[in-house]
């Protein structure tokens, strides 16, 4: 390696790392002093302590219920999201036609921005005579539903989540499986293995990886979760719909609690941080090759 | 017999194939068509009949015509959605453009060259993979009210002097301030993937130039950018739709409503016009958003896939 002047080095990291630094490291520091007192954004903080926290950890408390929900919406519509996206990606890969159109169109409900989602479905979903789904309801004769009642948020959310992760994760799909040797489909074969017995004991198994990395990103998403809770419930969740995140905005920003919400931004980096570096321990041990 | 049964299973698989993916297709289609036609109906279509056809393409006549004319018209002006629309443009072109301006000579710095501290800077910035925005949001907010008093302290002490009359500068509510923002949000992930796409491009190329002569400049310019364009293309979109699509900040920051994002205009239109019973509005407002990301799908699809699942197939 050739040696760079020192000037060159300053000059091409330079503005990045004072950027970088300056409004991406030092508040992310300075979030866990913040966390440590009270504050209501005006009148100076005062020292508490581990205070903040040791509201936030009280099992009755709002904390611990946000989280129960982002623990579900991680895990029912990440289950129904990787199946459904790998048997899509099975059919392709096994040569359904079309598979250009597939593609490009069940992408597309991920590259839609959150909030034209959270609208468009709360429309669909809507509990007045122009809601798609309660008006088939009634014309079949049965009773509408409130699917935006807040008690009802969370579940009605599954299909909405589905809706825009399913295309992301097909394609994460196909690209591995398209990796995956005929050879080892035609050993399948030859020894009497049906379509059903090739999935589960070629393909899955040597999918291990992506699976893995699908749930290290539905995981970390479920558990940032905002923007979709935030305005089907017209930014007024309740105990029964708040994530991590919309409690800690609503703390933060509309109770000008600050010192408790920034504790809670605290708890979510450091779950957050969990994951990721456990993920990564996974990874080093175990990569699979063929 | 063995082989008819195998084949029996095989249509019986396909077929079920075509009807799932079918009837996905329909899911992902429908939704588009029917805002698309309600955008188009009044608010008594739209409750009396949500599946049926507006009047405009029914019985289309002059006046049912420039009712929606009319409606798009109130949409885009009076609730201001092209203003977000023009927003979104300059937030999401100008964060953009500034972070592959920062990440690129960093990326390229770190990933070519050891000097003191190299590794350190490296892992400095992918440590930044892990923070996520929410816990910057907060302290972030309060920043921004000190450097805006610095920064307006700082104005008017030369600009008092001068007779130039006294300016209040602030970061907040500021097209500047969010883009700066998303900026060092987009730093880490970007300067990861270009460094690791700069170290496959092989040395050789660069030694060849210096030794004709080239100095280090040049060799970034006109042989490692050229060398690193389909990572920066790959970088540019993931971080364009990060931009495009981004709700907490733009939130937090952006009060007035002609600097607001698409998103948080929309959102904020659609849940005034829902209390008022307005979805006409709604869905004209929901139309122009879509129809603006369907045509940037339509013209950078392949890159967008690629763009988007950049992010995974890194691990």
């Amino acid at each position: 390696m050739i040696r760079l002047p020192t000037r060159m080095i300053l000059l091409f990291v330079g503005p990045a790392l004072l950027i970088y630094g300056l409004l991406y490291l030092l508040p992310a520091l300075a979030a866990f002093a913040l966390s440590l007192g009270k504050f209501d954004g005006i009148s100076p903080p005062i020292w508490v302590g581990l205070d903040n926290y040791r509201e936030l950890f009280s099992l009755q408390g709002p904390f611990f219920q946000s989280l129960l929900h982002n623990l579900f919406l991680i895990f029912v519509p990440g289950i129904l999201m990787l199946v459904i996206a790998l048997l899509f990606a099975y059919w392709i890969d096994q040569g359904l036609k079309g598979a250009g159109w597939y593609r490009v169109f069940f992408f597309f409900p991920n590259i839609v921005p959150t909030a034209a989602t959270s609208i468009l479905w709360l429309l669909i979903f809507s509990i007045t005579d122009m809601g798609l789904v309660n008006s088939v309801l009634r014309y079949l004769g049965l009773e509408p539903i409130a699917f935006w009642e807040s008690s009802n948020v969370l579940w009605t959310l599954v299909p909405v989540m589905v809706w825009s992760g399913v295309g992301f994760f097909m394609i994460l799909f196909l690209a591995a499986m398209s990796s995956i040797p005929d050879s080892l489909y035609e050993a399948a074969r030859i020894d009497g293995a049906g379509l059903w017995s090739q999935f589960i004991h070629v393909t899955l198994p040597l999918l291990r990886d992506t699976i893995a990395t699908c749930w290290i990103f539905i995981i970390i998403g479920g558990l940032k979760a905002f923007d979709l809770v935030w305005i089907v419930e017209k930014e007024m969740p309740t105990s029964a719909s708040h994530t991590m995140a919309t409690l800690m905005y609503s703390e933060a920003f509309r109770q000008f609690r600050i010192g408790y919400g920034t504790a809670m931004s605290v708890i979510l980096f450091i779950i957050i941080l969990g994951v990721t570096l456990l993920s990564m321990r996974v990874y080093r041990k175990e990569r699979l090759e063929y | 017999m063995e082989e008819n049964r195998s084949t029996a299973t095989e249509n019986a698989f396909r077929i079920a194939g075509y009807l799932c993916m079918g009837v996905y297709f329909l899911l992902v289609i429908f939704p588009l068509g029917w805002i698309l036609l309600s955008s188009m109906k009044t608010n008594q279509e739209i409750l009396r009949s949500p599946f049926g056809l507006p009047a405009a393409i029914a019985a289309p006549s002059l006046e049912t015509w420039s009712y929606v004319a009319d409606k798009f018209a109130r949409a885009w002006t009076e609730s201001h959605f092209s203003d977000y629309l023009f927003s979104s443009v300059k937030v999401a072109l100008g964060s953009v453009s500034l972070t592959l301006l920062l990440a690129t000579p960093a990326a390229y710095v770190l990933a070519r060259f050891v000097f003191r501290g190299s590794r350190f800077l490296f892992l400095l910035f992918v440590a930044g993979l892990m923070v996520p925005g929410q816990l910057v949001l907060i302290p972030i907010f309060f920043e921004y009210n000190l450097i805006g008093i610095l920064l307006t302290h700082a104005v008017n002490a030369i600009s008092v002097p001068l007779g130039l009359g006294t300016y209040y500068v602030s970061l907040h509510n500021s097209h500047v301030g969010i883009i700066l923002i998303y900026v060092a949000t987009a730093l880490p992930f970007s300067v990861f993937v270009l460094a690791n796409f700069m170290r496959t491009i092989p040395e050789e190329l660069r030694e060849a130039a210096l030794m004709d002569g080239a100095t280090e400049w040049t060799c970034y310019w006109q042989i490692m950018l050229p060398m690193a364009r389909p990572g920066l293309v790959s970088v540019a979109i993931f971080n364009f739709l990060g931009v495009w699509n981004e709700y907490i900040y733009a939130l937090t920051f952006l009060d007035d409503e002609t600097k607001r994002t698409l998103p948080i205009g929309l959102a904020s239109v659609s849940i005034l016009s829902e209390y008022k019973s307005d979805y006409a509005l709604m869905f004209a407002g929901l139309v122009i958003t879509m129809v603006t990301i369907i045509t940037v799908y339509v013209f950078l699809q392949r890159h967008i896939t690629r763009g988007v699942t950049l992010g995974a197939l890194k691990g």
